[in-house]
């Protein structure tokens, strides 16, 4: 028997709950963390992937379909942009030294990412957002908290730019659940890949600055 | 039949494609964009909007809606207004930006801005209209980084706020269907307002939010810069504007004027007060806009009957003082090589209408006597002196910094030049800045100019619906 999309992910269903949340989140705390830009990419990937599979919940999985589609466009485009300022194999350059490069610590990062945890699990319970499953308020909560908090820490657009769209991804759970209109998903994908070009572009303007310095300084 | 919103949005897009391949040969771009916008502008204001026309051999229905799905363009008499405003601006940067060398790819990403504008404005459901705004500052990107590899901060900055705005929006207008359904409620309202408030705040970007004007300054070409500002913030005043006079209960639930008049006189004061410290041409011009733009935001938090006519003069004579200042730093910077003041030295003796326009809009944006700015600055100071004088002190106090700052501007102009030749302004140049220069002398001694086109609009833009 031919087992059509949908009932690929009512089979999953199961699935899709807690341990996506999860998933979800720790792509998320990933992205914040990590400098190397593959590992900030596979975040972003993992986020992807659990915030699709969180909106086959919420609205037609054909749509939510499309959040696998346009995260992997965008992680493609950040792929070609980053690889395109990775060193030269006959570059000697030392690890700190290479794109991307941060203003702060990653030991930093993971003390912000707890702090922030344990601000989340102290006020998750009195937030109050309508419409939404306890569930999905959480990894709305989590993927906004851990968003907002990339952009704070992160001015390299590659990681900011992925936080942006985390915080947007996790806004999205709230707006579809209110607004189940075609309309509005086709928008805001459509959107967020005009904002992944955008930030694709800008990786690459900023990382050859950074190239050109270094040739000037040497 | 054909109808209006369609045609524009169509022409535009097929144009900005065209413009985009013809980039290269920039005198044959620019003059094609400026012709093509200018010839939009002319079409709109005098073709009607209550009958069809004939244009081309096609009926052609300018004012009637095009509908998709709960969707809709629609081009009322107010968004004509702006729409004339911003493609008649266009027309005359297109121009400005040739000469003034800010980059190629600007004539094709300018066409596209302007559609993005016009969807902003003719948008239905009105709670949509703020997403056209975000696309806007996502396309910015590309003009303003305009293919350089360099500092980035100008360009994500222009992006980020108005990206984190949209969900407000949406859940916005979430509570406001769900507000008639329990009519003894004011719950839902409430929440409304202050999301729309809130997403708002993030769209006008006034002080302390302002980070992206200096970045955007100090990055952009100068040009480039001004003519994102004076349409984004022109079209996101309208925006406000018809939140405010589509919903009521808006104004009456969180005192918008209230809050729109300190936001405005912050901005201004900070603006004000930080023109005089840069260091940089480009900031310069930036912190000076963003002085402007505060007092813009005091005009519309006025809303009385004066408020309205007046913030629709300064729209039109801001245009004018910035676009000359703009002209003037970007004239400076491209033959100086730099537009830092230590090394702008003896520019006027090589570019005298370059550093001319470079005072005047400054002076213009300050609202000195005869200049653009004056009648209606001098309008709105009194306005806002009934409401309460020591505001009104304020406005004048960051007018001072502009004005202090334009000084410092203009004497780092005078000395010796630079061992480096320094090649003569060009004609065009010269007689571009002396245009703008003029035209601001004009409506300095003649403000009566100006009556005609701010009375047409005021009606229409005064009782605007959804």
């Amino acid at each position: 028997m031919a087992m059509s999309l949908t009932d690929l992910f009512h089979q999953l269903s199961l699935l899709i709950g807690l341990p996506v949340v999860l998933l979800a989140g720790a792509g998320a705390a990933i992205i914040v963390i990590a400098r190397d830009w593959r590992v900030a990419l596979l975040g972003y990937t993992v986020v992807s992937i659990g915030l699709a599979l969180l909106f086959s919940q919420i609205i037609p999985t054909q749509w939510a379909l499309l959040q696998i589609i346009v995260g992997g466009l965008i992680a493609v485009m950040l792929y070609l942009s980053a690889s395109q300022l990775r060193p030269k194999p006959h570059e000697l350059v030392h690890w700190e030294a290479r794109w991307p490069r941060m203003a702060s610590l990653t030991s930093f990062r993971a003390l912000t990412v707890g702090l922030a945890a344990a601000i989340f699990f102290l006020v998750h319970e009195s937030v109050q957002l309508p419409q939404l499953e306890s569930l999905f308020r959480d990894a709305l909560l989590w993927l906004v908290l851990m968003g907002l908090l990339g952009l704070a820490l992160h001015e390299e657009p590659l990681h900011a730019g992925l936080s942006l769209l985390t915080f947007l991804g996790g806004a999205e759970l709230l707006l579809f659940t209110l607004t189940q209109r075609r309309m509005l998903v086709g928008m805001m994908f459509g959107g967020q890949l005009l904002l992944g070009l955008a930030v694709s572009y800008l990786v690459l303007a900023h990382g050859l600055r950074a190239r050109v310095s270094d040739g000037e300084a040497t | 039949m054909i109808t209006g919103p369609v045609l524009l949005l169509a022409i535009l897009v097929i144009a900005a494609v065209a413009l985009y391949v013809l980039r290269r040969l920039e005198w044959v771009a620019s003059l094609l964009a400026a012709a093509l916008t200018a010839l939009v502008a002319f079409a709109l204001w005098n073709l009607p909007l209550d009958a069809p026309t004939r244009l081309a051999g096609r009926i052609v229905a300018v004012g009637q809606a095009v509908v998709w799905e709960d969707i809709s363009l629609h081009i009322t008499p107010a968004s004509r207004a702006l729409l004339v405003f911003l493609f008649a601006t266009a027309a005359l940067t297109f121009i400005l930006v040739w000469r003034t060398y800010q980059g190629r790819t600007f004539y094709p990403f300018g066409l596209a801005l302007l559609a993005l504008w016009s969807v902003a404005a003719l948008l239905q459901p009105l709670t949509l209209a703020p997403f056209a705004i975000v696309l806007v500052s996502i396309l910015s990107v590309f003009v303003i980084q305009a293919g350089r590899a360099g500092e980035t901060h100008g360009a994500w900055r222009q992006l980020l706020f108005p990206t984190l705005s949209i969900p407000l929006f949406i859940v916005a207008a979430w509570y406001i269907d769900q507000a008639p359904l329990n009519p003894d409620d004011t719950t839902a309202y409430r929440v409304a307002s202050w999301l729309l408030i809130a997403g708002f705040v993030l769209l006008l970007q006034p002080a302390p939010l302002h980070v992206a004007i200096p970045a955007v300054a100090g990055q952009a070409p100068p040009v480039v810069a001004a003519f994102l500002w004076i349409g984004g913030q022109s079209v996101t005043l309208f925006l406000l504007q018809r939140f405010l006079v589509t919903y009521p209960w808006l104004s009456t639930a969180v005192d918008s004027a209230r809050w729109l008049l300190w936001l405005g006189v912050f901005t201004a004061v900070l603006g004000g007060v930080l023109t005089f410290a840069q260091r940089r041409l480009g900031r310069l011009v930036g912190y000076a806009s963003l002085y402007d733009y505060g007092i813009l935001i005091v005009a519309l938090g006025l809303r009385g009957t004066a408020g309205l006519p007046t913030a629709i003069w300064l729209l039109l004579t801001r245009t004018l003082s910035l676009l000359t200042l703009a002209t003037g730093a970007a004239a400076i910077r491209h033959y100086m090589a730099s537009d830092r003041l230590e090394r702008v030295s003896g520019a006027v003796s090589r570019l005298p209408w370059a550093v001319i326009a470079m005072i005047v809009g400054g002076f213009g944006l300050a609202g000195l006597p005869l200049t653009a700015q004056f009648s209606s600055r001098w309008a709105l100071l009194q306005l806002v002196a009934e409401e309460d004088p020591r505001w009104a002190l304020l406005l004048l106090f960051g007018a001072l910094g502009v004005v202090l700052g334009s000084v410092r501007a203009g004497r780092a102009c005078f000395g010796s030049l630079p061992l480096a030749p320094v090649e003569r302004e060009s004609h065009s140049v010269a007689l571009l800045c002396a245009a703008l220069v003029f035209c601001g002398l004009l409506l300095g001694l003649f403000p009566q100019l100006l009556t005609g086109p701010v009375a047409a609009v005021i009606l229409p833009l005064s009782v605007l619906g959804p």
